[in-house]
């Protein structure tokens, strides 16, 4: 499918808002105007993006990644930021507007890397029994190939043929242990070989790369052909989290490879090669930046002026634990 | 009413909830053959779409039915032994367990992980245990431990109707017990105990295997100890007032557990007595559970299991 002029706005638009928001809880935590932890992934927005904001059904299921606490991914899938923003601040949104998580099939992100693939196989059944064509996305790092839940779990949505898109976000870095240290090839979409599933590797700095495979990878799902492997190559500007050490096992991470992939910012290029196709002129591309800014200017504002987010007591915890 | 074997009682509760709900299924290793029987036939009739046999793959069993009761569907995961569950700790302990919490509310995770437990046939120390305490343990979590067919099979279906994620344990050793129930349908809620035996003198707590073990040791000293003897069913919810009631007329308790002493559910148990009904306690309260060790194989396994002595040492004991 070819994209229309408001839909390359749109992935640009989404792009520039996750960079922001990323900013803002970066600088919020670094301020010490923001408690608990943030794992910030600016120069990974076109991955998440790409592949969701003109692939997926209302009624499909996602499973993002913890990078940017999936800031990406609820922008793409239609869902206000402001419940995002507000409980980082421990905030309470109160009522937002539009879709929640849960009605856009996202239903959390596992505290355990590779507690995603399960679950995804378990949407993947759901979605086969219920018979509407429906897809699942889900989305890993490089880290989560050492865990034994992506065998088990791409295993049996191979042998059963679910409708799963397993999409890699390599960003060649788990915590402090880079992936050439952590997984015996090159590409981890090899894996894909072992379990009869087609794979594909694509650049992870090309919005429309990303958006092109994954397109592929859905209709062969929606039409009942099986799972597929998707690994997109990008790379991880900072550290793991924000104040923990930025190392390649115990040393200072290149410099000169962060500058390198600086060069390949995914905004950057998709902004060169939208001017460059006359798609925007620089002064509507500065009118998006200016939009943005301004809006999470407003949602900062927003979750200021909304109160903490502890219930009036404790009894809410029962209504959390267990289901009538 | 009719007479049917433990492992029938569960067959029949899962027979009957898939044919009344076609979003129940079933999935796990080898469950249309049905290693102990419990998921025996039941492919023949709901097919294979709904009796899922799957590879050896604890972790995305137990995660693939957490996944589909989050969206619908009300799955039950078969791991054989109970001993196999540490596999897919992660799915059972903190998705199955943590996720409606974590989400405020939001998610229902109707699934029910069933397992066979339990000692007593030399199997050794990793296909002779019995975890309840963990499950007992983790917040978010339901956990039932039938003794008898008729609260095998009335407790699978109250499982399989909940909202919540529920540890269906039976016991190994009891496959081949027979009792009786209702020819009509009918449930045992969650959270209810039993009253197995009335009593006046002790108040023996004890679930699964160690109900039978005990209802042949107050048949046995009945003429020197009435035994009142409780099994809670399910271990979360407990129902602690009934225990609390019958510790109230009889003054002394004696908990017996299959699972290890130490922080086991018999400590628990014993500690909510003690907290409750400390002032009705004519004795100290008695634990009887597995001794600090692995299983150990063959014969040597009665060095540490409890043995039908060691409860009626413990009543000896309460009586003084």
């Amino acid at each position: 499918m070819k994209l229309e002029k408001d839909q390359l706005v749109k992935f640009y638009s989404l792009m520039v808002r996750t960079r922001k928001l990323d900013n803002l809880m970066i600088e919020a935590l670094n301020s010490g105007r923001m408690a608990g932890f943030y794992h910030a992934g600016p120069g990974e927005e076109a991955v998440g993006i790409g592949a969701c904001t003109f692939n997926m059904r209302d009624d499909d299921y996602l499973y993002p990644h913890h990078r940017s606490h999936a800031i990406g991914f609820t922008l793409a899938r239609g869902i206000s930021p402001k419940g995002w923003v507000c409980r980082h601040f421990d905030k309470n949104p109160g009522e937002v507007e539009g879709p929640t998580a849960e009605e856009r099939g996202i239903f959390g992100i596992s505290g355990t890397i590779g507690g995603g693939f399960p679950l995804s196989l378990g949407w993947g059944i759901t979605a086969k029994k219920n018979g509407k064509n429906q897809a699942v996305l889900s989305f890993f790092g490089d880290g989560a190939s050492g865990r034994g839940t992506l065998h088990e779990s791409m295993n049996m949505a191979a042998i059963w043929k679910l409708p799963i898109v397993w999409i890699c976000e390599n960003n060649q870095f788990g915590q402090f242990m880079p992936i050439k240290d952590a997984f015996a090839r090159e590409d981890i979409a090899d894996i894909a070989a072992g379990y009869n599933m087609p794979s594909a590797v694509v650049d992870g700095q090309d919005v429309l790369a990303v958006h092109e495979a994954v397109e592929v990878a859905v209709q062969k799902a929606r039409a009942g052909d099986g799972p597929s492997l998707i690994e997109c190559k990008t790379y991880r500007m900072r550290g793991h989290a924000e104040g923990v050490p930025d190392v390649d096992h115990v040393d200072p991470r290149s410099e000169k490879d962060k500058e390198a992939w600086r060069k390949r910012d995914p905004i950057v290029l998709f902004k060169e090669n939208l001017i460059k196709q006359r798609i925007l002129t620089a002064e509507e591309v500065s009118k998006i930046d200016k939009e943005a800014d301004d809006e999470v200017a407003e949602l900062d504002k927003y979750q200021q002026e909304c109160p903490v987010m502890v219930p009036s007591d404790a009894s809410i915890l029962d209504v959390f634990l267990y289901a009538e | 009413m009719k007479e049917i074997t433990y492992v029938q009682a569960i067959a029949e509760a899962l027979a009957e909830e898939l044919e009344r709900d076609e979003k129940v299924f079933c999935i796990g290793e080898d469950i249309q053959t049905g290693t102990f029987g419990a998921t025996a036939g039941l492919v023949k009739k709901f097919g294979p779409d709904r009796i899922m046999d799957t590879p050896i793959s604890e972790t995305a069993i137990a995660g693939a039915a957490v996944g589909s009761a989050m969206t619908g569907y009300r799955p039950v995961a078969d791991f054989m032994f109970a001993d196999f569950m540490y596999i897919a700790f992660d799915e059972i302990l903190c998705k199955a367990a943590k996720w409606r919490f974590m989400h405020e509310g939001t998610q229902q995770i109707p699934v029910v992980f069933m397992a066979a437990m339990g000692g007593y046939l030399g199997l050794g120390a990793e296909h002779s245990q019995s975890p309840v305490s963990y499950y007992m343990h983790t917040p978010g979590i339901k956990v039932v431990v039938p003794s008898t067919p008729y609260d095998a099979k009335g407790l699978m279906k109250s499982a399989i109707r909940d909202n919540n994620a529920v540890v269906y344990l039976y016991h190994k050793a009891l496959l081949g017990s027979t009792g009786e129930i209702p020819e009509e349908e009918y449930l045992v809620p969650l959270g209810q105990a039993d009253i197995k035996r009335e009593g006046k003198d002790v108040t023996l707590v004890a679930t699964g295997m160690q109900v039978q073990f005990a209802l042949n040791i107050a048949e046995q000293m009945k003429d020197k100890v009435s035994i009142e003897i409780i099994d809670p069913r399910s271990l979360e919810p407990l129902d602690i007032d009934t225990i609390v009631k019958s510790v109230e007329k009889t003054g002394r308790a004696v908990v017996v557990d299959e699972d290890t002493s130490r922080c086991g559910a018999a400590c628990e148990i014993s500690m909510q007595i003690v907290e409750k009904a400390f002032d009705y306690l004519d004795a100290p309260v008695q634990r009887v559970a597995a001794k600090n060790y692995p299983i150990p194989p063959g014969a040597m396994e009665k060095f540490v299991l409890p043995q039908p002595q060691d409860i009626i040492d413990a009543v000896e004991a309460v009586m003084g």
